[in-house]
């Protein structure tokens, strides 16, 4: 019985690819995303948005003939698991490509275990760059793709000259406010009116933060505060900030983490007009995203929202699958060469086009918050290219990545050497 | 030819129903400066606001607003501006910019919306100030009056100078004195009008008059062979103190009144192109690991003429000595600067004596919010003495009970009034039931207790996570408790948190009414302290026992409330707050209410005090008060106020 079912579904898969192609199982995608713990609040809407989008690509025919299969591991929020999951996703399931991570400390605990083993991830979370491993590629922004725009935006548009950064405490708002610092000094912004701070994870007290932000302006700067405040913290924060009636013209609030799934637990009212920078936007108007938000609806509920990690792994995927098919198989170092150069229209209207140094050129764009939770598109740059390792900090302006060319991650012009493969550092 | 044809009927379709007036010349200077209008840039836009201004149109303050507002839209095709109010996200309608009428409704997709950043919209509210300052409505001025503040202007002073005796709203009128007053400081003609208007602000705390006066104190370092007098000198400088010798001798070197010193990287580079053999000038390059030697080096080499020759230090020390140096104020004459000066002088000890009481206003409010999260387990755990690690899942449980309250009830009043006492018994029914599942089988082992409590603290989460998603909730406090008491611009304090601060204090009545007045309290204090005696007197201790778990997770349900409104609303909030209620709890003494009460206010006094020491990080001052707690408890074990006799060993 079994075996005569198994042998009509072999059939029906050889009659469904095309002559040439042989479909003996399915191509398996991995997903990586916490479904428990702290970073599930984020992390689940990934794992949904990958489910649906290998959906989406087998009613389309799947890939090389074959239907794909996600395959859905927990890591829990639990940094070493991940370097587990990953593990087994690689031997046990063999898959083909993983999907995953949102923190930069989960993404360093699996990069050992995809480079041992020479598995591919795609990771769709803006980050804060010094990294670019072989087999990672970098979907979401790099400091050049989101923070310096927006502190450009900052100095020229608000006129701001003095600036708080507050952050969690961890490696991500820690580089990139090391970067912001290094960047405002190379413009001109002395040191005692860059005002930094951090707080740990769910911080929930901002009484005396916010006070002491509102007092940096009493020597007659304009003030401003680059915010890396990662997860529910945020809450309490613009809370606080409605609270002291600090408005949005009077000290701006720009944040790197905040998209339309974190305003949806707040009642919006009072931070309307604050700031955050992405790559992308629910209110970018363009036909590939309006299509976009309504499959997502009429999948997931007519109230939720998209957001920018989301759009990362719209494109990551969609790339994956047409270097494959470019390639004509899965296999990794196949799919990583016809990576490079692959184009495909984002979801702001422009085109995504994947580097050799395994970021993608996107634009950069900042909303307003508004009353309904989503943002108001103020400003909309030509593609960025994406740069692993910063120009603002001396020890790694010298460094480039290039995997195509030069087949090295961590590449010194000064000395024209490369400093190493692997992503240890 | 058909496709012209369908090129024509597509834009007879587009055309609105209603001609649009392109002459008007309103239309005419929009289109002139159309695409700063379209893409502004705060750094290029003030020539084109200023020519709509000037050219004396009557719409423009109209399209200034609209165009604020972002209800300005450009047809993509033919360039042309119109007003548009969004109907959907499809379609609008739209209007002439010349008299405003009406044009139809169209497809916003051949229409493109001008979104003016916030500060492009800040110069715009400045140049309408002229028009706003004499609208009729109080609002309108007031909106002026911010912009002004925002952003001030020299215009802006003569303007608020025509206004302000005609202002007949006594509020409205109260400001533009306050405003014009610092625009003179800022712009004034004469430095005795500049003087005066300083002399008004003696002592004024608000963060608008440091502003104002903060930026005429700017100085500048400058020097002359002889010792300046006059006015113009804020101090003398003594070099080694007040300026390094290095940026004296690098002002004296910018000017060309010093020879350039040669840097150590210089020397260096020197020294090292003449190794010879391993010597340099007949020194082994083994001995130069010092400065000093390496400086004798570079001599013996000037002396043998190779290299250029240097500056000694006696030399340095004796040019250094032929000048003064000293500070000029540069951003005002010296008259407005030292009146500037002497204002923020007075003011500074006023901002000193504020900021540490509205330190003391955080520390306050943090105890109470410590004390209410605490108060709960201080039953539990201080009086039945249960470790009960799922007390956070209860203050959660009560949040979330708000949030579901909030769901049904959309008025924000009512609903936090229904919510409180729903949540009481949510969490009191919570509480009962764990003590008649879990909790009653484990009294008086302590480990296992701990254990239990702490698997089922798991569960409530994931079984929060599972109804209620993992994204943070809203629970919106009344409009009423909206924004913050100000006393001055240092002091305040946020509403909600005053709220909490009284809810702690009815609690704390509540809790000692319950324990000292009503038969429930006699009977738990005869049960905890003995209870095989209690028994026999006819108390029932299962009994007991159990209400008392169950008022205790009913106190937690209602902190859960307070906490939601200034906080937020996930499953992991109730773990924020577990290890600081037991060191609440265990700090104060375990069992005392009192020290409960003590216990909160140092933790809360502690965190402000070492966060005021060290203000960039948050982190570092919770890892100190850890540091301090545990070393407090090494003291005095048994926390603030020690039960003694038999109650202690009950």
């Amino acid at each position: 019985m079994s075996k005569k079912l198994l042998s009509s579904a072999a059939a029906i898969c050889f009659a469904g690819a095309l002559p040439a192609m042989a479909c003996d199982a399915p191509i398996k995608v991995g997903v990586l995303h916490s479904l428990s713990g702290t970073m599930a609040i984020s992390e689940t809407t990934l794992k949904d948005t990958m489910e649906m989008l290998v959906e989406q690509q087998n009613e389309n025919g799947g890939v090389l003939g074959c239907q794909l299969e996600a395959v859905v591991v927990d890591p829990a929020s639990d940094w070493p698991l991940f370097a587990e999951k990953a593990r087994e996703l690689l031997t046990v399931h063999e898959v083909d490509v993983i999907f995953g991570n949102w923190t930069s400390v989960s993404r360093k605990s699996v990069l050992p275990v995809i480079e041992e083993l020479n598995g591919l991830l795609f990771y769709p979370v803006q980050y804060e760059g010094e990294e670019s491993s072989k087999n990672v590629f970098y979907t979401g922004a790099a400091p050049n793709q989101q923070a310096i725009p927006a502190t450009d935006y900052f100095l020229e548009e608000l006129g701001v000259e003095k600036f708080a950064l507050l952050g969690t405490d961890y490696v991500y708002p820690r580089t990139t406010n090391n970067i912001l610092e290094s960047y405002l000094q190379d413009k001109g912004i002395a040191e005692e009116d860059i005002f930094v701070n951090y707080t740990p994870f769910g911080h929930s007290d901002w009484s005396k933060i916010v006070a002491d932000v509102v007092a940096l302006g009493a020597d007659g700067k304009k003030v401003g505060v680059i915010s890396t405040i990662n997860g529910d913290a945020n809450v309490g924060f613009y809370k606080e900030l409605a609270a002291a009636g600090v408005s949005a013209d009077d000290i701006p609030v720009v944040a790197f983490s905040v998209g339309e799934e974190e305003l949806a637990g707040l009642d919006t009212t009072n931070l309307v007009g604050h700031l955050a920078a992405w790559n992308y936007f629910q209110s970018a108007e363009s036909d590939a995203n309006e299509g976009w938000v309504e499959a997502w609806k009429a999948r997931m509920g007519e109230e939720r929202v998209t957001n920018d990690p989301m759009e990362a792994h719209y494109i990551g995927f969609n790339m994956w699958v047409n270097a494959a098919t470019e390639a004509g198989t899965t296999d990794v170092d196949a799919v990583r060469t016809a990576m490079y150069g692959q184009e495909f229209p984002n979801l702001t209207g422009g085109t995504a086009v994947m580097l050799p140094n395994h970021h993608l050129a996107k634009p950069v764009l900042i909303g307003e918050i508004q009353e309904d939770g989503q943002f108001d598109i103020i400003s909309q740059t030509a593609e960025v290219p994406g740069d692993a390792w910063t120009d603002f900090l001396p020890e790694s302006a010298v460094l480039v990545s290039d995997w195509k060319e030069l087949g090295c991650g961590m590449f010194n012009t000064e000395t024209e050497t490369c400093v190493q493969i692997k992503s240890n550092y | 030819m058909i496709r012209v044809f369908a090129v024509l009927i597509g834009i007879l379709l587009a055309l609105p129903s209603v001609a649009q007036d392109e002459k008007a010349p309103i239309q005419q200077l929009m289109q002139a400066h159309g695409d700063s209008l379209a893409k502004p840039s705060r750094k290029t836009i003030q020539p084109t606001i200023d020519a709509l201004v000037e050219s004396g149109l009557s719409e423009v303050q109209t399209v200034l607003e609209k165009w604020q507002n972002k209800e300005v839209w450009r047809n993509k095709e033919t360039g042309l501006f119109v007003f548009a109010e969004e109907i959907d996200r499809k379609t609008i309608r739209i209007f002439d910019v010349a008299d405003g009428s009406d044009l139809g409704t169209v497809d916003d997709k051949s229409f493109r919306q001008l979104k003016p950043n916030s500060g492009v919209r800040g110069l715009i509210a400045a140049a309408l100030v002229k028009f706003q300052l004499l609208d009729p409505e109080v609002g309108a001025r007031q909106t002026a009056l911010d912009a002004i503040a925002r952003d001030p202007k020299q215009t802006h002073l003569a303007a608020l100078r025509d206004v302000k005796e005609g202002e007949t709203d006594a509020n409205v009128k109260a400001r533009m004195t306050r405003l014009e007053r610092l625009l003179t400081i800022e712009f004034g003609d004469s430095d005795e009008e500049r003087i005066a208007a300083i002399e008004h602000f003696q002592g004024d705390l608000g963060v608008d008059v440091r502003a104002a006066l903060n930026p005429l104190l700017r100085v500048n370092r400058s020097f002359a062979d002889t010792p300046p007098d006059g006015e113009g000198v804020v101090r003398l400088l003594t070099v080694g103190e007040d300026i390094s010798r290095q940026e004296a001798y690098a002002l004296l070197v910018q000017d060309g009144l010093a020879p350039a010193l040669i840097s150590s990287e210089a020397r260096r580079e020197t020294l090292v192109a003449n190794i010879d053999d391993g010597m340099v000038a007949g020194i082994p390059v083994s001995s130069l690991g010092t400065d000093a030697a390496r400086a004798s080096a570079y001599d013996a080499l000037v002396a043998s003429g190779i290299a250029e020759e240097t500056v000694s230090a006696a030399q340095q020390q004796a040019i250094l000595d032929s000048y003064t140096f000293y500070e000029t104020y540069t951003a005002a004459p010296p008259p407005v600067a030292l009146a500037a000066a002497a204002a923020l002088s007075s003011i500074e000890n006023k901002v000193a004596i504020s900021q540490a009481a509205d330190l003391g206003l955080d520390a306050v409010s943090l105890a109470s919010i410590y004390f209410l999260a605490a108060i709960g387990l201080a039953i539990t755990f201080g009086v039945m003495g249960v470790i009960n690690m799922a007390h956070g899942e209860f203050i959660m449980m009560g949040a979330y009970t708000g949030y579901v309250v909030q769901l049904f009830v959309p008025d924000h009043t009512l609903s936090i009034i229904l919510a409180i006492p729903l949540a009481f018994m949510v969490t009191f029914s919570a509480g009962v039931a764990m003590e008649r599942l879990v909790v009653r089988w484990l009294y008086h082992r302590p480990l296992e207790t701990l254990l239990a409590t702490f698997g089922v603290s798991i569960a409530l989460q994931q079984i929060a996570k599972n109804i209620f998603g993992t994204q943070a909730r809203p629970l919106t406090a009344p409009g009423w408790l909206d924004g913050s008491w100000v006393i001055n611009d240092v002091i305040s304090i946020s509403y909600i948190r005053i709220a909490i601060f009284v809810l702690a204090i009815l609690f704390l009545a509540l809790f000692l009414f319950v324990m000292n007045r009503t038969r429930l309290g006699l009977e738990v204090r005869a049960v905890t302290q003995n209870p095989r005696m209690a028994a026999s007197m006819g108390i029932n201790p299962d009994k007991i026992n159990m209400l008392t778990f169950g008022f205790g997770s009913g106190i937690a349900g209602i902190a859960g409330v307070a906490i939601g409104l200034y906080a937020k609303v996930t499953s992991e909030m109730g773990a924020d707050y577990i290890v600081q209620s037991f060191m609440t709890v265990v700090v104060g003494g375990v069992g005392s209410i009192w020290g409960t009460l003590l216990g909160a206010s140092m933790v809360g006094t502690l965190q402000k005090g070492i966060e005021w020491l060290n203000p960039s990080n948050t982190l570092a001052a919770q890892t100190y008060m850890i540091l301090f707690i545990i070393l407090f408890i090494q003291f005095r074990p048994r926390g603030i106020i020690a039960l003694k006799g038999r109650a202690a060993e009950a």
